[in-house]
C-alpha cells in the first residue's frame, strides 16, 4: 500500500547512511503494521507513547513512523494538548 | 446544507461537583440540538486530571458529545460554548462518517498496546502528567 513504499522511501531519510549497510533494523510504522490502531486525539495512552519525556512530540527518525500517519498523530496529539489529555511541557526530567 | 457528523470534547470545572456537571452536560445537550444536531452519544469520563494547569485547576470534567449537524450550527455551537463560563475549554472536531463510534472510556477501552496500559490507573493517567511543583 501507499504507505508501505512511503516507509521504504524513508530509508535514505534514516540519517544513518545511504544504504542501511545490514545492522540495524529498519523501523515500521506502528500504525501501518497494525491498522486496526487508530490515531485519535482522544486516546492520550496511544499518544503519549510518542512524546519524549520533556513532552514533545519525538520526530519519526526515532519512532519509525510514516510521514503520512506522523501527520496524522502529530495533529492528534496539538488536540490532545488542548484539552489537557497531554502536556504541552512536562516537568523538568 | 448538508449535515455532518461532528463530535466535541467540553471540559467542565470541577467546582461544579458530580451533579452540576451533569446539570451543565445536559445544557450543552440541549443547546446542540435547539441548532437543530442530532445528538448521538453523550460519554462523561468524570473528573479528570488535567496534564497541566488550566484555569487554576488541576482536575476537570471531561464530557464528550457525539451528533450530526451543519457546519453552521457548528460554528454557533462553539460561540455558546465560549460564552459559558463554566466551559473550561472545548475541542470540535468533525467525524468521517463511516468512522466507528468512540467505545466507552477510549482511554482505557483501547487495545492494549504496551504491557502498561493494562493497569487499572487508566482512568487517571499515565504519568505524563507530573505537574511542576
Amino acid at each position: 500500500m501507499a504507505e508501505r513504499e512511503r516507509g521504504e522511501r524513508r530509508g535514505k531519510a534514516e540519517g544513518r547512511g545511504f544504504r542501511r549497510r545490514g545492522m540495524g533494523r529498519r523501523k515500521v510504522c506502528r500504525f501501518c503494521a497494525d491498522k486496526s490502531m487508530l490515531i485519535d486525539y482522544k486516546d492520550a495512552r496511544v499518544l503519549g507513547t510518542f512524546l519524549s519525556e520533556r513532552g514533545k512530540i519525538l520526530p519519526s527518525r526515532i519512532t519509525g513512523n510514516c510521514a503520512r500517519h506522523q501527520r496524522h498523530l502529530t495533529l492528534a496529539i496539538k488536540r490532545a494538548r488542548t484539552v489537557a489529555l497531554l502536556p504541552f511541557s512536562a516537568a523538568y526530567p | 446544507m448538508p449535515d455532518r457528523r461532528y463530535e466535541t470534547l467540553v471540559l467542565l470545572h470541577a467546582d461544579l461537583g458530580e451533579p452540576g456537571a451533569k446539570e451543565l452536560a445536559e445544557r450543552v445537550k440541549k443547546l446542540i440540538e435547539d441548532q437543530g444536531g442530532i445528538v448521538g452519544q453523550v460519554q462523561e469520563w468524570g473528573l479528570r486530571d488535567l496534564a497541566y494547569v488550566l484555569a487554576k485547576q488541576r482536575r476537570a470534567f471531561y464530557v464528550l458529545f457525539e451528533y450530526r449537524s451543519t457546519p453552521k450550527a457548528l460554528l454557533e455551537i462553539e460561540r455558546n460554548l465560549k460564552l459559558m463560563d463554566r466551559v473550561l475549554r472545548f475541542v470540535s472536531v468533525r467525524q468521517a462518517e463511516n468512522a466507528p463510534p468512540t467505545p466507552p472510556r477510549p482511554v482505557a477501552a483501547r487495545r492494549p498496546e504496551r504491557e502498561e496500559s493494562e493497569f487499572e490507573g487508566a482512568a487517571e493517567f499515565e504519568g505524563l502528567n507530573e505537574e511542576v511543583p
